[in-house]
């Protein structure tokens, strides 16, 4: 019976450094990284708006995205770029993302495959340090802890670069935008210059972009919905001029649940009663105590129980 | 037979992959030989991405 703990114990005796690693996961320090390889929609999506940020009011800010991707033969795959967020906070020497919604777009990314991890972050600086600063390192020696591989892939965006100048191994050039890729592991002092590799494939967080403003409106609520509320489900609606966003959640009833319909800062609810759609006005501002109050509505009260139920008790 | 308290890190990673099962069907990987726990599935939990998110720190 307790043979699993003692071989849990050798799996987290065997981890290398003493640091338990989850099975499937290659000691990152044990196999250095050759390169990082981007989908070109992700490589797409960093210059495109690296370029539109620059050309908005806040362009003189730092701007930045998380990596989302793979692991695959001990290399990483990135295959997906969360924008920092209208609401990140950010200055001419800082950013910090909109952490609640690149949460949420997360979740909706990860519906459809549960392998896709963080990978690394990527963020501009205003200037001509082409490298990432020491106060990245500081933070960033914490966090690389948080990663499933024990090492992040980081990358610094500027806007220097000068006509007729080539790329090194480890950057990515479209005069004047300059990408440098680095890599940081568990137990690492410095980063290492990374490789970067272009391979096919979109990005795959471009289907978020016509509701990103709705997903901010509502990431707040509606991860606290996640956090509460097991089998919640997400589609987006971008066929008509207004994308929405639909939260799905299952009643316990066989064919019902229930439906938000988010667009901007707007919520609309529906009861899905076997294909039957009812529309429902919770009077009540806030989207997660809406919801709750609908449930408490929908649930079916004692008085109401079948009558075999009521007799045998 | 060896009797031990499960440590801290032990209980998180057994809780983990349990909720892991429970909530979001992942598997839980075990040894063919003996049906022993040899961890979950390469999958991983969205509690374990999320964290990763909320945790990235400011950069300069």
């Amino acid at each position: 019976m307790f043979d699993w703990i003692a071989n849990l114990w050798a799996w987290l005796r065997c981890a290398p450094g003493g640091t338990p690693q989850p099975p499937g996961v290659e000691p990152a320090l044990a196999r250095p990284i050759e390169r990082v390889l981007l989908s070109e929609g992700v490589a797409q999506t960093l210059f495109s708006d690296f370029s539109d940020h620059r050309q908005t009011e806040r362009g003189d800010e730092e701007i930045g995205w998380i990596l989302l991707g793979y692991w695959m033969d001990g290399q990483p795959i990135a295959v997906a770029a969360l924008p920092a967020g209208a609401a990140r906070d950010a200055g001419a020497a800082h950013v910090q993302f909109d952490s609640e919604a690149q949460s949420l777009a997360c979740r909706i990314l990860r519906q459809c495959d549960k392998r896709l991890q963080v990978i690394g972050v990527v963020h501009t600086h205003p200037g001509s340090l082409r490298r990432p600063s020491d106060g990245d390192l500081r933070g960033d020696i914490l966090w690389v802890r948080h990663l499933r591989a024990g090492i992040g892939v980081f990358a610094i965006g500027t806007a220097d670069a000068r006509s007729g100048e080539s790329a090194a191994h480890h950057q990515q050039l479209a005069c004047p935008l300059l990408f440098s890729w680095y890599a940081l592991g568990v137990g690492d002092r410095e980063y290492r210059t990374l490789p970067v590799t272009k391979t096919p494939g979109a990005d795959l967080a471009t289907s978020l972009r016509p509701v990103w403003t709705t997903i901010e409106a509502f990431a707040d609520p509606i991860n606290r919905l996640c956090r509460q509320l097991a089998r919640v489900q997400f589609d987006v609606l971008a066929e008509d001029l207004e994308a929405t966003l639909v939260v799905r959640i299952p009643l316990a009833e066989p064919n019902q649940e229930l439906r938000l319909l988010l667009n901007l800062d707007q919520a609309r609810y529906y009861w899905d009663n076997a294909g039957e759609l009812v529309a429902i006005d919770p009077d009540e501002p806030q989207l997660d105590r809406a919801v709750y109050l609908i449930l408490a509505e929908l649930c079916p009260s004692l008085s109401e129980a079948p009558s075999s139920t009521q007799e045998s008790h | 037979m060896d009797f031990r308290p499960v440590t801290t890190e032990e209980r998180k990673k057994l809780v983990d992959a349990l909720r892991g099962n429970a909530e979001e069907s992942l598997a839980i990987l075990m040894d063919r030989r003996d049906t022993s726990f040899v961890g979950a599935g390469e999958e991983i939990t969205d509690d374990e991405v999320i964290s990763a998110i909320q945790s990235v720190p400011v950069h300069y």
